[in-house]
């Protein structure tokens, strides 16, 4: 498998997932946080399955064209071992979906924050939210949940709040 | 369609081209050209469709995943524009195929690099050679084929050289 063909399967991975997570959290009332921002494909992709929400998205930098770029009032720069702690003041409990793309080559660095949305992330949902993840996270007060049929086991994850 | 559907169907189309041109080219010799490295990953795409053949890339600079970094010998740097012509001295008639993955997010400034790389292409390609592009890049006596199935004309240019018979 070339890195062509693995990106393809990665990239189609994320939608299978996302689209899968949407449909999900339908009946669920909520912000959504999109973790990484990177090309802002995922965020385009939540924007356009749920135009009525509102999207925040969590990155240390932005690297993108301006008419990608989220407005200020939805872009929260910064670490998120800080931002994300301090948004929990405003979005306890209110966050139906999250969507962590923030894997990085180095497996160690991974796993640490993994272990802190693991804390960090269970006070942000809201009964019945989705935590759809490029890593395995098991969030505190989560059970996972099957994949969709075309997606490799391993490839994402994804968690839901009782 | 999200940039999260585009960016899946243009990687799909990229694909299907250069499978179906690593295809055609196996029965025409002659190093393969692959213009903007990029990250890698059509680079690591052909070497993989092709093994065993010679591959060059061109870049401005490399940026690409460390296992997808040619050999010195056969990472050309420089702009395109300068490089590309250089190149006729060495390869003139002896590509078998070019894959030029060029586009911005600037029409204007693909126009201008996609019609400076076409300069280039008659002299370059061996006669029957091939060229794959994710921009317009028709040269004189190209003749365009059509896109494997599924993808509507545009998303992706492929061409073979005519011409170049003639010229011998």
């Amino acid at each position: 498998m070339s890195r062509l063909d693995s990106f393809i399967r990665r990239l189609e991975a994320q939608r299978a997932c996302l689209d899968h997570a949407i449909t999900l959290v339908r009946d669920v009332p909520g912000v959504i946080f999109e973790l990484g921002l990177g090309q802002a494909r995922t965020y385009d992709h939540l924007r356009a399955l749920a135009p009525e929400r509102e999207v925040f998205v969590f990155d240390r930098q932005v690297d993108v064209p301006d008419a990608w770029r989220p407005d200020a009032g939805h872009l929260i720069l910064g670490d998120i071992a800080a931002t994300l702690p301090r948004a929990g003041v405003r979005f306890a409990g209110r966050v139906c979906l999250v969507h962590s793309d923030i894997g990085t080559g180095d497996a160690t660095l991974n796993a640490r924050i993994a272990d802190f949305l693991a804390t960090a992330l269970p006070p942000l949902l809201a009964p019945g939210a989705v935590v759809v993840s490029d890593q395995p996270l098991a969030p505190a007060g989560t059970a996972p949940l099957d994949l969709p049929a075309d997606v490799k086991p391993g490839r994402y994850s994804l968690y839901r709040r009782a | 369609m999200s940039r999260l559907d585009i960016n899946i169907r243009r990687l799909m189309v990229q694909r299907a081209c250069l499978d179906l041109m690593a295809r055609r080219v196996d029965a025409i010799p002659g190093p393969v050209f692959e213009l903007g490295l990029g990250n890698g990953r059509t680079y690591d795409h052909l070497r993989e469709r092709l093994p065993g053949r010679e591959i060059f890339v061109f870049d401005r600079e490399v940026a690409a995943h460390p296992d997808c970094i040619p050999d010195e010998a056969h990472c050309i740097l420089g702009d395109l524009r300068e490089t590309l012509p250089r190149a006729i001295a060495r390869f003139e008639g002896k590509v078998a195929l070019i894959h030029a993955d060029i586009g911005s997010a600037n029409p204007a400034r693909d126009a201008r690099l996609a019609a400076a790389v076409a300069d280039s292409l008659p002299a370059l390609l061996a006669p029957g050679g091939l060229v794959a592009a994710d921009r317009d890049v028709a040269f004189p006596g190209a003749e365009p084929l059509p896109l494997p199935d599924g993808y509507a004309p545009g998303l992706y240019f492929l061409y073979r050289n005519g011409a170049a018979r003639a010229a011998a």
